[in-house]
């Protein structure tokens, strides 16, 4: 499975809607599909799938408001790996 | 002198003010005029004589020192192996002098604007932790800390925000910006201070004395009015203010009383505190919890962070008994809230957009918030 799979996949159990991919730029946010609480779900899923060290600390929340923006995050993240 | 309160402090601080402007206008604006304009108000501000602690002026500077110690140790030890107790450690440092002023009886280790003040250096070693501050220069961490305009009741900036106004170089277009930002906002002071919420005191609030059930609700009414407008109009000044110096700091009211739920209200209320809140305790709270599975329902996590965040804010106003009520009945409506919108996710009626519906959240909302700054008040009990 490639990257943006992976975080449609979790993204999409942690909002219970596949309305998140068919829209890539939904803004999460403001349609109230992610909160606080997911967007924390979402970053422990991840941390997981990808073996990364993402943390609440590390994002702002504008990097996080659509799904193409939260595949681009984790795509800039795995590129600092290798 | 109590900052924003008298006419005198407005005059004393265009001598902070006005050749920041002049400065700024010539392009000779430097951050050494915040540092002198700070030092010198500060003095005005807190100047009490005698060479102690007792003295509040020297009080003030000996908790930013330890502050900017504190940091700068958890900054050097971050980068060792014992990072998490180094971390823990720093946190108590932090919060030690804020406990110790809420648990001595009297005021002698408290200076105004301490809890604001611990409230940015949290956010600095929180931002260590994170690996978002690796450095920490001293003019930029003690303006962050102690900046006149905002030491004494916020907004509550973030070290890494404040860093980007701290650098940036103004164009002559942005300067007058910021003069014509901060001279609307301190006009918006000047109105919600000093002349709306004067009047809602003294013809309002202070006219409602009786115990009856009808003075009582008049006067969470006339309460819930005061407090918005002498606080939007306190923190209309000092954004306003730090404006004429290039800051711009997070703006803490936007339009309260629209709010169509409590998590809404939330967004638009004294928004610097309850960001900071829902940042470093909300969002590590369920982070923690749903990395280690504490809970074996998923939205658990979720409930108890509301409790817990709330229920802080309130003991961080005091110890009183009304500030815990105050707490928990906010971390309780958030929580019916949360729940609510759960379980009525896909009912079409209470997703409605119509007009009649928007306007019953509206009315209820407020309600309930008013009820809320109506325990605050401490009349209750």
């Amino acid at each position: 499975m490639n990257i943006s799979e992976i975080v449609l996949t979790e993204l999409e159990k942690v909002t219970e809607t596949d309305e998140v991919r068919r829209n890539l730029d939904l803004m999460l946010f403001d349609e109230k599909i992610l909160d606080s609480f997911g967007s924390m779900e979402l970053m422990v899923a991840l941390s997981e799938q990808f073996g990364l060290e993402i943390t609440p600390g590390q994002v702002e929340r504008e990097q996080w408001t659509s799904p193409r923006k939260i595949i681009a995050y984790v795509q800039e993240r795995l590129k600092e790996i290798h | 002198m109590t900052p924003y309160a008298d006419f005198l402090y407005f005059g004393v601080s265009l001598y902070a003010l006005l050749p920041a402007a002049l400065l700024g206008w010539l392009k000779r604006f430097t951050r050494i005029w915040l540092v002198f304009a700070t030092l010198g108000m500060l003095a005005v501000q807190y100047w009490q004589g005698g060479s102690g602690l007792e003295n509040k002026f020297w009080l003030m500077l000996g908790y930013a020192t330890l502050q900017w110690l504190n940091a700068r140790l958890f900054l050097k030890l971050r980068a060792q192996k014992v990072r998490r107790p180094a971390f823990y450690f720093a946190l108590l440092v932090a919060l030690l002098p804020l406990l110790a002023g809420k648990f001595f009886p009297g005021d002698t280790l408290v200076f105004v604007g301490l809890s604001y003040i611990t409230f940015r250096s949290l956010d600095v070693l929180f931002g260590i932790q994170d690996g978002g501050i690796q450095a920490l220069p001293l003019a930029q961490y003690s303006q962050f800390l102690l900046f006149f305009a905002t030491i004494s009741s916020g907004p509550i900036d973030r070290f890494q925000r404040f860093g980007q106004d701290w650098r940036r170089e103004r164009t002559s277009a942005e300067w007058l910006r910021d003069i014509d930002g901060g001279i609307q906002r301190i006009f918006t002071g000047f109105l919600y201070k000093f002349i709306l919420a004067a009047l809602i005191k003294q013809y309002w609030l202070d006219a409602v004395s009786g115990a009856e059930l009808g003075q009582t609700i008049a006067y969470m009414y006339a309460y819930t009015f005061y407090l918005f407008f002498d606080f939007a109009g306190y923190s209309a000044f000092a954004v306003g203010f730090a404006y004429f110096f290039g800051i711009h700091p997070p703006e803490n009211f936007r339009r309260p009383f629209a709010a169509r739920d409590l998590r809404d209200f939330w967004n638009r209320w004294h928004i610097s505190l309850s960001f900071w809140f829902r940042d470093f305790v909300y969002n590590r709270f369920v982070f923690a919890s749903v990395k280690g599975k504490w809970f074996k329902n998923r939205f658990t996590a979720a409930y108890l962070g509301y409790f817990l965040s709330m229920g802080l804010m309130g003991v961080w106003h005091g110890l009183a008994a009304h500030y815990i009520v105050y707490g928990l009945y906010h971390g309780a409506l958030l929580f019916l809230t949360d729940w609510l919108n759960r379980r009525y996710r896909n009912n079409r009626l209470l997703n409605s957009d119509s007009l009649f519906w928007r306007g019953a959240s509206i009315f209820l909302t407020f309600h309930l918030v008013s009820f809320g700054f109506l325990i605050f008040s401490g009349r209750l009990f």
